[in-house]
Order: structure tokens, then sequence, then C-alpha cells
């Protein structure tokens, strides 16, 4: 029995979207052929702040999801929370499907950046670098004092 | 009392049995693809809110230890 559950008869309002409504409660089953639990779990997590979510397994490959509101609520305003829940597991299976079909060349970045990262220069190969390096060339004359490049003496640059 | 049962397919026992043993008096018993957890004495709320709780914190529990857990090596 999922919590909040009362035997015998009740009243049950209208969903518009079709979904089983209680008081304070809505419930729905999700086909985890279409919804892998990764997705479901992933929308639940993403609920628990906002309302009370509890799974249940009414037959093999079928996930209940009960969503009980808070505090009081409208049939509307459940049926938004469902239609919330179910639009977001949509985006987690499609997440999820992304996931899945990158997951070979994330692999093979990862691999790439730690195979540089291994074979980056190490300070002491810097500093040989620069010492073997050509410094004779001055085709700007930046080595040369400004006095003997004007031709004056005694005189500042201003 | 309440009996909450837990689908072992869907919630791990280990999170069922760590979520909110501090609010309320909470036996588990196991039987087949179940656990079911009695709800006994509660203290600090009102018992639909501590219950309704306890559910969302063992489904909590159990997503975060899923995902804790190393992702089965493929073949």
């Amino acid at each position: 029995m999922a919590p909040g559950e009362q035997d015998g008869p009740s009243e049950a309002p209208e969903s518009r979207l079709g979904f089983s409504l209680g008081r304070d409660h809505v419930s729905f089953d999700v086909d985890e052929t279409v919804y892998p639990l990764e997705a479901i779990y992933g929308g639940s997590y993403l609920f628990v702040d906002r309302c009370f979510v509890f799974l249940s397994r009414p037959s093999p490959r079928v996930v209940n999801v009960r969503l009980t509101s808070r505090g009081p609520a409208t049939p509307a305003e459940l049926d938004a929370l469902a239609g919330e829940f179910l639009n977001e597991l949509l985006s987690q299976v499609t997440r999820l499907r992304l996931s899945q079909a990158t997951a070979r060349i994330r692999e093979y970045y990862t691999a790439a950046a730690l195979r540089a990262a291994a074979s980056a220069p190490s300070v002491d190969d810097l500093l040989a670098e620069l010492d073997s390096e050509e410094l004779g060339d001055d085709p700007l004359e930046i080595q040369v004092p400004w006095e003997e490049k004007s031709g004056e003496k005694g005189t500042e640059p201003k | 009392m309440a009996r909450i049962t837990f689908d072992r397919s869907l919630y791990t026992p280990e999170a069922v049995a760590a979520a909110y043993a501090e609010y309320a008096d909470i036996a588990l018993e196991r039987s087949g693809d179940a656990v079911i957890a009695v709800i006994d004495a509660v203290t600090g709320g009102d018992r639909q809110t501590i219950e309704n709780s306890f559910c969302n914190l063992a489904l909590q529990e159990t997503i975060v230890r899923m995902r804790r857990a190393p992702a089965p090596e493929d073949e």
C-alpha cells in the first residue's frame, strides 16, 4: 500500500489529461520500455523538492508514479504537476540517449587530453629550447641604444 | 500503524533503512520482491507528512546510492 492510500470508495475528480487523480495526489503508469528507469529516477530526483514522489511496480516493465502535493491542490494543479513530470521525463530520456550516443567520442577526447598532458614539455625542456633559439638577429634594432640610432649625444628623448 | 511497500526493483533496502529513522519507529520486513516498512509511532510532525517524507527520502537515497555505484562494465 502506498502512503496515504485509503480503503473503500473515494471521490475521484476528473483529470483533463487522463491521469488518476485523488485527494492531493495524482498517479500514472510509465512504460519502462519507453522511459528507462534511470530517466524515471532523474525526473523523480528533480521533483522530490516540489512534491512527494512514490514509485511502485504494478506489473513487470511498468512503473507507477504517484505525486502527492505538499499542500492542498486542485485537480488542475495536479494535472499540471503530472504534465511537468512527464515533460521532464522526456527531457531525461533525450539526455540519456545523447549521453549514450556520444559516450565513445567523449572517451576519445578525454584520452586525447590526457595523452597531450602526459607529453607536455617540462620546464627544463622549455629553458633548453629558449637557450638554443637564435637571438643574434635584431632586424628592428631594439638592442641599439637610442643615442647611437639618432646620432645625438647628451640629449634625452622627451 | 502504516505499512508501506517498497518494490526492491525500485528502492534499495539499505536506502529504505537509512531514511528517516529519527522521526519514526520503523521496522522493515523483507518479503520476496518487496521491502515493507512498518511505521509505528511518529514524532515531531503529522503522520501523513512523515510517511510521505519517509518515502521521498527512501527514493532520494536510492537514487544517490545508485548513481554512486560504479557503472557495469561493457562486455
